[in-house]
């Protein structure tokens, strides 16, 4: 009798523990399902994509012939050779760090003046804020406008009438073009960036200005000792953004300046799309996209090393 | 005391205002242009204009199917926000309901992903389109925005993570399957980070430019962003009708911001810390 009882108890749990195993196999299998459209975003739009780019980048495959052969390294030193694919390169990287100092020195101080109360504010921060709310591609088309090198242009047309100045070619000198370029970047930018430190300075409490009020700081100690120490991380996050967004500028210089004039502001995305997509040399295009994935993360890489060391100094 | 805190806020409001105003100025000079005729736009592009018209907006409504290419992109935004919203959550439910090597090595796979440009995958991205007969085609440009998901996927995930795991425990105890736990538990609880992701995705997918000018080339199958592109190589010489399209294009842009200026702000800090 008790020995039924105890076989029918160990039949029971054992049941009991295969009916487990089974649901915690189910429920593995429902998790993973889970991971199907990830998985299939994955596989079609990264992995498969970034394998062909690389393949692609060793060939010369081109137009619509189906017909390529392996070139090595060749397409690789015509990146850093090519004057136009070089010149891309340059102007890409002159933007992205351009771009990062400036509007980090506007943004920050800007921060902290909206951090204080005064009448306007909130008109103040929305106006600054907005211009990194609409597509850059439009706005860069109605700066082409602005910047017209035309005397008819909107800036010259101004600067006419209230200095006499003649017509200044903003977008047909090459010098002035890339600076056009860089000024609507920040335009756009600097507004959005100090919304994003004024959320990390309203965190740092009263108190440590009040302490270093009272042991007789002044305000630019203050800002020296208190605030930028403690926006270092904001300053981190700002920059590594900033650094990237410029490193992948395309629709503002194509549409402000279509990368003219010559090859003066052409940047390197625009050279993958024309090469890549107008004129179809897959093989060339290719390199430079792995090119410009590599530059990406090394200069990713050196400045988050940089912000660390400043951090701990 | 008082005195001179009140005569600094004067000052900062007497510099920062025109400052404000400055910065503005484009925005003026669009919206302005528009009720001036091509002759008063070239003499005078900052003043008022001298006969108020509206034959700009007419031209533009009667040059292009402009509310065909406002259904297009607010379609190409809807179902692409949606569906890349829905995949990086539902990844990344499962990344924190059971942790296991798979999770581990898919988490791994997906930052891989996260660092791959566009760039370094367009060209093949643009030859698979062609292959699938896609090109031309909104559902292709929804197909390519669709790559937004990982994206999604890193910024749920790290909220997920301050999320209290109890309540999916007790749920689970209960008895739900994994499927009524995500959909009826864990997306209410998730709500302020996908209103977040979802704001930021579409401002992207609603303002990029790169897409769909590689993947669409027929007018019909315009998006705001490459109608205005178009319109300035339309109106070469008839810039008030420029500054019409540009109106039309940023409104939707300003009422957007007037809305979710709240949620951008919240997202940049927020996605900022964690991300």
């Amino acid at each position: 009798m008790a020995t039924m009882t105890a076989s029918v108890v160990t039949d029971r749990s054992r049941n009991r523990i295969r009916s487990r195993a089974a649901s915690n196999l189910v429920e593995r299998l429902q998790t993973y399902a889970f991971y199907v459209p990830i998985a299939l975003v994955f596989v079609v739009l990264f992995a498969i994509p970034f394998g062909q780019s690389v393949y692609y980048s060793f060939t010369n495959l081109a137009g619509l012939s189906p017909e390529y052969h392996f070139v090595g390294l060749a397409n690789y030193v015509r990146v850093f050779t090519d004057p136009s694919l070089l010149s891309g390169l340059v102007f890409t990287l002159f933007f992205a760090i351009a771009t990062t100092v400036l509007i980090t020195c506007l943004a920050l101080p800007l921060a902290v003046i909206l951090n204080r109360k005064f009448f306007g504010q909130r008109f103040v921060r929305a106006m600054y804020f907005f211009p990194a709310i609409p597509s850059i591609a439009i706005l860069a088309l109605v700066w082409q406008f602005i910047l017209s090198p035309l005397a008819s242009g909107a800036l010259n047309t101004l600067l006419h009438d209230l200095f006499g100045i003649g017509p200044v070619p903003w977008l047909s000198d090459p010098t002035l073009a890339q600076i056009s370029v860089v000024v609507v970047g920040v335009w756009s930018l600097t507004g959005w960036h100090a919304v994003l430190y004024l959320a990390y300075l309203q965190s740092i409490p009263g108190d440590y200005y009040e302490v270093a009020r009272i042991d007789g700081a002044s305000s630019s100690q203050q800002f020296r000792y208190i605030t930028l120490p403690m926006l270092a991380p904001a300053i981190t996050v700002s920059t590594l953004l900033l650094m990237t967004s410029g490193l992948n500028v395309y629709a503002l210089p194509q549409n402000l300046t279509s990368g003219g004039p010559g090859f003066a502001t052409y940047t390197i995305t625009q050279n993958i799309v024309i090469s890549g997509i107008s004129e179809g040399q897959y093989g060339q295009a290719s390199a430079l996209g792995v090119v410009f994935m590599i530059a990406v993360g090394v200069v990713i890489v050196l400045q988050l090393m940089l912000s660390r060391r400043l951090q701990r100094s | 005391m008082r005195l001179i805190r009140l005569r600094a806020s004067v000052i900062t409001s007497l510099i920062m205002i025109p400052l404000a105003c400055l910065v503005g100025l484009p925005f003026y000079y669009i919206a302005v242009n528009t009720f001036k005729t091509q002759a008063d736009m070239s003499v005078n592009p900052f003043g008022l204009p001298k006969s108020f018209t509206w034959d700009n907006y007419v031209s533009l409504f009667s040059n292009f199917p402009v509310l065909q290419i406002f259904g297009n992109t607010v379609y190409v935004t809807v179902v692409s926000v949606a569906l890349m919203v829905l995949t990086g959550s539902m990844a990344a439910f499962a990344m924190i309901y059971r942790r296991s090597k798979v999770s581990i090595i898919i988490g791994g796979v997906l930052l891989g992903a996260f660092l791959v440009p566009y760039q370094t995958t367009i060209i093949p991205l643009y030859k698979m389109v062609v292959a699938a007969g896609a090109v031309n085609t909104l559902e292709g440009l929804i197909a390519i925005y669709l790559a937004g998901a990982v994206f999604c996927y890193f910024i749920i995930v790290g909220y997920m993570r301050t999320v209290p795991f109890e309540v999916i425990e007790a749920a689970r105890i209960d008895g739900a399957n994994p499927f009524r736990i995500y959909w009826s538990i864990v997306l209410p609880l998730i709500r302020p980070v996908l209103i977040t992701v979802s704001v930021f995705q579409v401002m992207w997918v609603w303002n990029d430019y790169i897409t769909p000018t590689i993947f669409i080339s027929s007018p019909e199958k315009d998006t705001l962003v490459l109608l205005a592109s178009q319109a300035v190589s339309q109106f070469t010489i008839n810039w008030p009708a420029f500054m019409a399209v540009a109106v039309i294009v940023l409104i939707p842009m300003l009422i957007f911001f007037i809305f979710m200026q709240r949620y951008i702000v919240d997202g940049l800090v927020n996605g900022s810390v964690k991300g």
